[in-house]
């Protein structure tokens, strides 16, 4: 409900607009507030008394500001103060509140299976790692067995975690185009993609940038017990990205052709929305260790099942020193296995009550009146002035 | 340098400016560039300004540009439209004046024109009530004798009407002859001196007159002045335009800048400092971490080559720099001078500030400044028209030996005078007499027949008023007769001459001839040490004295009555005598004033006037409150010191003998003031606080003082809690405040009258009472209001509120630019020093913009104690005097908050999103709710009490936050596309915001409860007491308080009348003479 313009008086409208919309748009607020408490009885009763004087004067107009309670600074307020009930009671409510969702949270954290493990130390011979990975022509294929410890119930989320890897640096975040991997006319708009624009015929690289560029290239074959089960690729990526970042019509073009090779080769023939990988990467991780979903596996596995994955030890983190390592793992309403939540709830909680019931005690032992004028410093003959 | 101006001579007329008069700062071309530089000659302006040019260099910037052009633009343009509209008003009324039609006269004919048009040597034509147009020499006026009144209030504030006359080389002219006048007038170049005009003029026409005729002020019609009961008057212009006297006396005022502006700006500075330290250390640990660790990331793909080493450096540097601009918030000036525009609005609002009688309401012209208010340190009052009414009254009388109103306080209703009135007793119809006549006033009569009085003098007004209330109206005045109306009946009195009142005479006579009886009498009143001894031999003066004691210990103002009859030969002898003083050409004023003495002799006294200028309603609880509250209060005044200190008696100002001691600073030489000036030094060093101790000391003691101890007078002003200064010339007064500012005291000025400009443009704060004595101070000041105990309104709430606003609206605004900013430091740990911005360019400026300043507005609502509170406690204006609300103090402690608040939204957030949750956009989104969860907590808890617009302003901000970004993340081409889905709807999102929340605030309120329980501030116990006690007990308080107040008043007031403490304690060489 817009405020008639009558309500704006024109001569307020130089310094104090913004106050004058806001008088005007208080003075047509519903008063759903209680009444207000008894005015002080120097304000508005005089007014009133005299209003029937300045009535005879009107012919005059009376320059007297019109009263209301936003203009007099009377609106009904409640003042809550930090009294020894409330703060108390508000200490135990919280505590009371905060140890069962810790307690829920840190459960439901439990019960998640996780399994972890990291293959990059393994999966190369010790000397000259980084040579090896940079030599295209060997066979990185790499067979690791892993046992799990619980029976996880599907779907099992299988994710690869790196660690040290900067996708969150400056130059690297940057680096990439929207326009390009959504349209297909977008082709040249590479301008934020340096420095890996161009192919080696000249042509703008689609995906170009080195996100797209650095793509994760290892693959993993899972079997159970030998035999091998299915990991599905399908819907790892964000619904939403599929459909309005990622351009069903884009194909990639010139990509990892150039002298130097990333990561992943994409299929040119398949658009980028279906590039599933390439949108998982694409989403860029805030902190320099992350995990990103690599695929699921829809059956259950059972407890102290042997887990064989054959890993293609592709990607290079080893001239810089990351980690790289492969995730099973359950979810819960809660996410992924993640314990922070409820440790901290729990020890949050845990702090509110104990400060309660320290409130508590040092008010049995220390107890003060609220409000003793005779605390007042002036009232203590230490006059503190200024100076 | 002088200038001739050729009287209705078009030769020389375009030698000098036009009358167009010109106040507007801009013209319409220059503003743009007049108005940039202006705005950027602010240190944060040409920082944001740097800031933004670095912006635009797409290598080094972490986010879109338009976060800082968008607020810099935005900022701009609502300052700079403010002052467009400023100018613009400033053009409208320039224009009207500019546009007035004015009457002209040219070789005889009268035309119509803009007063623009007027040029130097037109004559001008004005009539009963038109304003001056531009600076005049009067040639003519229809009064015969060739005066005409101006009213100069809109000049120099004085309300009084002022005689101007014609020189006498124009006196001659016809109507006719004036129109056609040429001659020449030799004036100096255009100033200000509004006092002061030294010319000469010579005509050529109709009579060739080579004798110079020097001009005066008084032949002056000063430009802005008004033409009162005069039909019509005519002059030659001298200055027009800009170059009028009032004109060149109008100067642009230096902004004000706040104590808390200024502890902002310094905060700003440290803040920057800081920002450097930050940007150093981090661009020196990013090329550390490039060279070491960066190079081998080969992802990043680092050009082998690197570029120059400072160049590559730099950019790093550069990065971390535009990453921790944000550290000053670029929102606070906005946001302040909102705060501002409210507070000043407030006061224009407050219905308790205005004034019934004279119909105005307070005002703040400066809507800057209001912080300063709470944080006054001494007031410098003017008397007259401020603590007084100004609205003097006969209040008592003492008739041959009998006083008068003794009883009620109101002789004009003692029922004894009247009715020695009605049984015609002679001595009471003389001494009305000399009431009605003996004075300058001037009768106006109106159209319905009643008659009202102008008078250059307050008390004559009282005298002649007082007669009429008594019958004894003075109807008509003119040069050579008055008409008297006692009872009904009318009296012809022929007025022979008059002796006019000069300061070193002190009285004033007037020769009189009855109309019937031609009896001639000589009529006399003046000052008591003036008049009584000329009393006739034999009569006993005893009495008088005594009443004229009584009264000015009252402090009224006394006059002593006195006639005499003169025998037709002596009158006619004296007569000669005074005819030759008045023409002699040298010593003139001395040989008059020898002659009147001759004549003013053997008076009989007739009685005493006591008049009453009475104090404003309610100014001694305002002085005492604000005494209470830890101001000082200084009264500035031109009149008497005796009459100064009666004043500031009845004003609760200065107390009597046994509390406080009165230090007099005065003496016939400089060597004996300035060794009275040393003892009051030593005095005031060596007393305890408990006593109170004040000087008085007047103009003349205070040029010398200032000529040659400067240093020991200041250290007086610092000890003296209370001053009375006399005889105060409106420079000294402007000097007094200059000394207190100069000792880094805030200072507010208040005065009513043209007198007090100076000072009240000098003073930190600068109160006009828009009072009787014209607009003029009002005008000048940053505050106007109708009465002097608005001042206890204005100084403890609105000053303590805004006060209180602004300190938390600025550290709050510090506050929360330095949470997201050491948000984004500590993630720049986690992305390698690569000046990464966790937050994307839409939530940065929304952030600044929205997000955080729509909430801190909601403080100007907000009152830490009620109003009563305030009244009842005035000493807690203290802490917002000793700045305890915003120093670096507390600063520090909101420093602190938002690095803690940082660390907790950081690290909260990089643990419940790690690993597969760990995407850049929801990150960043996570940690972005947390700082609103936490400021909305943060505001929430600062508020002391909530009012509707708070609670709508906070929280609807807060689910506004939610809107608008769930409504962003729908929006495909944006970065945020989606992410507010996905977080709203996990319940870890809501876990980890509600664990921010608590871990957060609950030390924040652990603290505060601590510290409110067990180190209360007074501010705290007040609240406590409030909610305690309940309003209505404190109501009930002030209400006793009050009346009690109220019956000491009253009781010390009738103490006074009977006895009397001599409060010159140190009078030894006080220089009360009776």
């Amino acid at each position: 409900m817009p405020p008639p313009l009558s309500l704006l008086r024109p001569h307020d409208v130089s310094s104090g607009s913004l106050a004058v919309a806001l008088y005007a748009l208080l003075h047509h607020f519903p008063r759903t507030f209680p009444p207000p408490p008894p005015a002080s009885p120097s304000g508005h009763s005089k007014a009133s008394l005299m209003d029937p004087l300045e009535m005879q004067d009107d012919s005059k107009k009376s320059n007297k500001p019109k009263y209301s309670k936003f203009t007099q600074q009377e609106l009904p307020a409640c003042k809550p103060l930090l009294t020894p009930a409330i703060v108390i009671s508000t200490f135990l409510l919280v505590g009371i509140l905060f140890v069962p969702i810790g307690l829920a949270s840190l459960s439901a954290s439990q019960e998640i299976v996780e399994l972890v493990h990291r293959y990059d130390t393994n999966c190369v011979p010790l000397a000259d790692k980084v040579g090896f990975i940079q030599d295209t022509k060997t066979d990185k294929s790499c067979t690791r067995t892993l046992t799990v410890p619980k029976h996880m119930k599907n779907p099992i989320q299988i994710y690869y975690q790196i660690g040290d890897f900067y996708q969150n640096h400056r130059r690297y975040v940057k680096s990439r185009s929207d326009k390009q991997l959504r349209y297909k006319d977008a082709a040249h708009l590479t301008k934020d993609c340096e420095p890996e624009v161009y192919g080696a015929d000249g042509a703008p690289i689609v995906p170009c940038g080195l996100v797209a560029w650095s793509l994760f290239n290892d693959t993993y074959t899972i079997s159970v017990n030998k035999k091998a089960i299915e990991v599905n690729k399908k819907d790892i990526a964000w619904q939403s990205d599929k459909n309005k970042k990622f351009g069903s019509d884009v194909y990639p073009r010139n990509f990892q052709n150039g002298n130097l090779i990333g990561g992943a080769k994409l299929n040119e023939s398949i658009p980028l929305s279906e590039q599933e990988d390439l949108i998982v990467w694409m989403r860029t991780a805030a902190l320099p260790t992350f995990r990103k979903l690599y695929g699921r596996i829809e059956t259950d596995i059972m407890e102290n099942d042997q887990l064989t994955v054959v890993i293609q030890n592709n990607y290079n983190t080893y001239s810089f020193g990351g980690s790289k390592a492969l995730v099973l793992s359950t979810t819960s309403w809660i996410g992924g296995k993640n314990n922070f939540i409820g440790v901290a709830y729990l020890t949050v909680g845990g702090f509110c009550l104990f400060l309660a019931l320290f409130f508590v005690v040092l008010y049995m032992i220390k107890p003060r009146t609220l409000g003793d004028p005779s605390f007042l410093s002036w009232n203590r003959c230490t006059l503190d002035y200024p100076n | 340098m002088k200038r001739f101006v050729y009287i209705n001579d078009d030769s020389c007329r375009y030698s000098y400016c036009g009358n167009r008069i010109s106040n507007t700062k801009y013209t319409l071309w220059n503003f743009l560039p007049k108005n940039l530089w202006e705005q950027f000659r602010r240190f944060m302006n040409q920082y944001f300004l740097l800031i933004a040019c670095l912006q635009l260099w797409s290598c080094i910037t972490p986010v879109s540009p338009a976060t800082t052009w968008g607020p810099l633009i935005i900022i701009f343009i609502v300052s700079a439209s403010k002052e467009a509209w400023d100018d613009y008003n400033r053009y409208l009324s320039d224009k009207k004046a500019n546009e007035r039609k004015i009457w002209l006269v040219k070789d005889g004919i009268h035309r119509q024109i803009k007063a623009q048009e007027i040029h130097v040597g037109d004559v001008v034509w004005l009539h009963e009530n038109d304003e001056i147009p531009c600076d005049l020499v009067l040639i003519g006026t229809s009064d015969p004798q060739g005066i005409c009144y101006v009213e100069t209030a809109a000049l120099d504030g004085e309300t009084d009407l002022k005689t101007r006359i014609i020189p006498t080389i124009s006196a001659n002219l016809s109507v006719e002859q004036l129109g056609k006048v040429k001659g020449v007038v030799e004036c100096p170049n255009p100033d200000n001196d509004i006092r002061r005009f030294d010319a000469n003029m010579r005509l050529f026409l109709p009579i060739i007159d080579n004798e110079k005729c020097p001009l005066t002020i008084n032949n002056t019609l000063l430009q802005s002045c008004y033409l009162r009961y005069t039909e019509w008057a005519c002059g030659v212009a001298v200055y027009t335009g800009n170059e009028t006297k009032s004109g060149m006396s109008r100067g642009a005022a230096e902004p004000k800048l706040t104590a808390a502006d200024a502890i902002i700006d310094k905060l700003t500075i440290a803040i920057f400092m800081f920002q450097i330290v930050v940007v150093l250390v981090l661009g020196y640990f990013g090329n550390a971490w490039k060279y070491t660790q960066g190079l081998k990331q080969w992802y990043l793909m680092y050009p082998v080559e690197g570029e120059a080493p400072w160049y590559d450096f730099s950019i790093i540097l550069l990065r971390f720099e535009l990453l921790c601009s944000i550290m000053i918030p670029i929102s606070i000036k906005v946001t302040l001078d909102l705060a501002k525009g409210v507070y000043a609005k407030f006061i224009d609002w407050d219905e308790q500030m205005f004034d019934w009688e004279t119909n105005t309401p307070a005002h703040s012209a400066n809507t800057a400044i209001s912080e300063d208010l709470g944080q006054v340190e001494y007031i410098l009052s003017d008397k007259t028209g401020t603590l007084t009414e100004n609205k003097m009254i006969l209040k008592r009388c003492c008739i041959s030996g009998t006083l008068y109103g003794n009883d009620n306080g109101d002789a004009l209703n003692d029922v004894r005078l009247v009715n020695a009135i009605s049984s015609n007793d002679p001595d009471v119809i003389k001494f009305l007499l000399v009431m009605a006549l003996c004075n300058t006033v001037v009768p106006i009569k109106s159209n319905d027949d009643t008659v009202s009085y102008k008078a250059q003098s307050q008390d004559e007004e009282a005298l002649v008023n007082a007669a009429a209330n008594l019958n004894m109206m003075l109807i008509s005045k003119d040069s050579s007769t008055a008409e008297i109306c006692f009872n009904g009946s009318k009296f012809r009195y022929e007025l022979l001459d008059i002796l006019e009142f000069t300061s070193d005479r002190k009285r004033m006579s007037v020769v009189v001839k009855e109309g019937q009886i031609g009896k001639i009498l000589l009529l006399s009143k003046g000052a008591d040490e003036a008049l009584l001894p000329r009393a006739c031999p034999g009569q006993q003066i005893q009495k008088y004295l005594e009443a004229v004691e009584m009264y000015s210990q009252l402090g009224l103002r006394t006059l002593c009555l006195g006639w005499r009859d003169l025998k037709e030969s002596e009158y006619k002898e004296w007569s000669k005598n005074f005819q030759e003083a008045s023409c002699s050409l040298d010593n003139r004023e001395f040989k008059i004033a020898e002659v009147c003495h001759s004549l003013e002799r053997d008076l009989h006294i007739l009685g005493v006037t006591a008049v009453e200028d009475r104090l404003q309603d309610g100014v001694p609880e305002t002085i005492k409150l604000l005494r209470n509250a830890g101001i000082n209060v200084w009264m500035l005044t031109g009149d008497k010191q005796n009459t100064a200190i009666q004043i500031g008696l009845l004003c609760n100002l200065i107390t009597s003998e046994p509390n406080s001691q009165l230090l007099s600073i005065s003496g016939k030489t400089e060597e004996v003031i300035l060794r009275s000036l040393e003892r009051a030094l030593l005095i005031m060093k060596n007393t305890s606080e408990t006593k109170d101790l004040a000087f008085v000391l007047d103009g003349w003691a205070l040029e010398i003082i200032l000529k040659h101890s400067k240093e020991s007078f200041t250290r007086l002003a610092m000890l003296s809690k209370t001053a009375i200064c006399c005889r105060m010339t409106p420079l000294q007064k402007a000097q007094l405040v200059a000394i207190l500012k100069s000792a880094g005291y805030l200072t507010l000025a208040i005065g009513d009258g043209g007198n007090d400009v100076r000072m009240i443009q000098e003073a930190n704060i600068g109160v006009g009472i828009s009072g009787r004595e014209g607009l003029q101070a009002a005008r000048a000041a940053d505050y106007s209001i109708g009465k002097f105990k608005f001042l206890k309104r204005l100084i403890l709430i609105h000053g303590r509120y805004s006060y209180n606003r602004t300190a938390f609206i600025s550290q709050y605004s510090f506050y929360k630019s330095l949470l997201i900013c050491f948000i984004q430091i500590l993630f720049a740990f986690l992305s390698g020093l690569s000046g990464t911005s966790l937050f994307n360019s839409i939530s940065l400026m929304a952030y600044n913009v929205f997000y955080t300043s729509l909430p801190v507005m909601t403080i100007i609502f907000d009152k830490d104690i009620s109003e009563t509170t305030v009244m009842q406690y005035p000493q807690i204006l203290l802490h917002s005097q000793a700045g305890r609300l915003l120093n670096p103090t507390t600063f520090c402690g909101w420093f602190g908050c938002s690095l803690y608040h940082a660390l907790v939204v950081f690290f909260i957030t990089i643990c419940a999103y790690s690993d597969e949750k760990s995407e850049m956009q929801e990150l960043s989104m996570v940690a972005l709710s947390g700082c609103i969860w936490l400021q909305a907590f943060v505001v929430t808890m600062d508020t002391n009490s909530f009012t509707y617009p708070q609670i709508l302003l906070i929280w609807g901000n807060f689910v506004a936050f939610y809107m608008i970004n769930l409504i962003l993340s729908a929006i495909p081409s944006l970065q945020l596309y989606t992410i507010m889905f996905h977080l709203c709807s996990q319940p870890s999102y809501w876990i980890s915001m509600a664990l921010t929340v608590a871990v957060g605030m609950g030390p924040v309120v652990a603290f505060r409860y601590f510290k409110n329980l067990y180190q209360p501030s007074a501010i705290n116990i007040l609240q406590q007491i409030e909610q305690s006690n309940g309003s209505i007990q404190a109501s009930g308080n002030l209400e006793s308080a009050r009346a009690n107040l109220t019956n000491l008043l009253t009781g010390s007031r009738k103490n006074r009348d009977c006895y009397y403490h001599p409060l010159l304690s140190d009078s030894a060489e006080s220089a009360r003479t009776y």
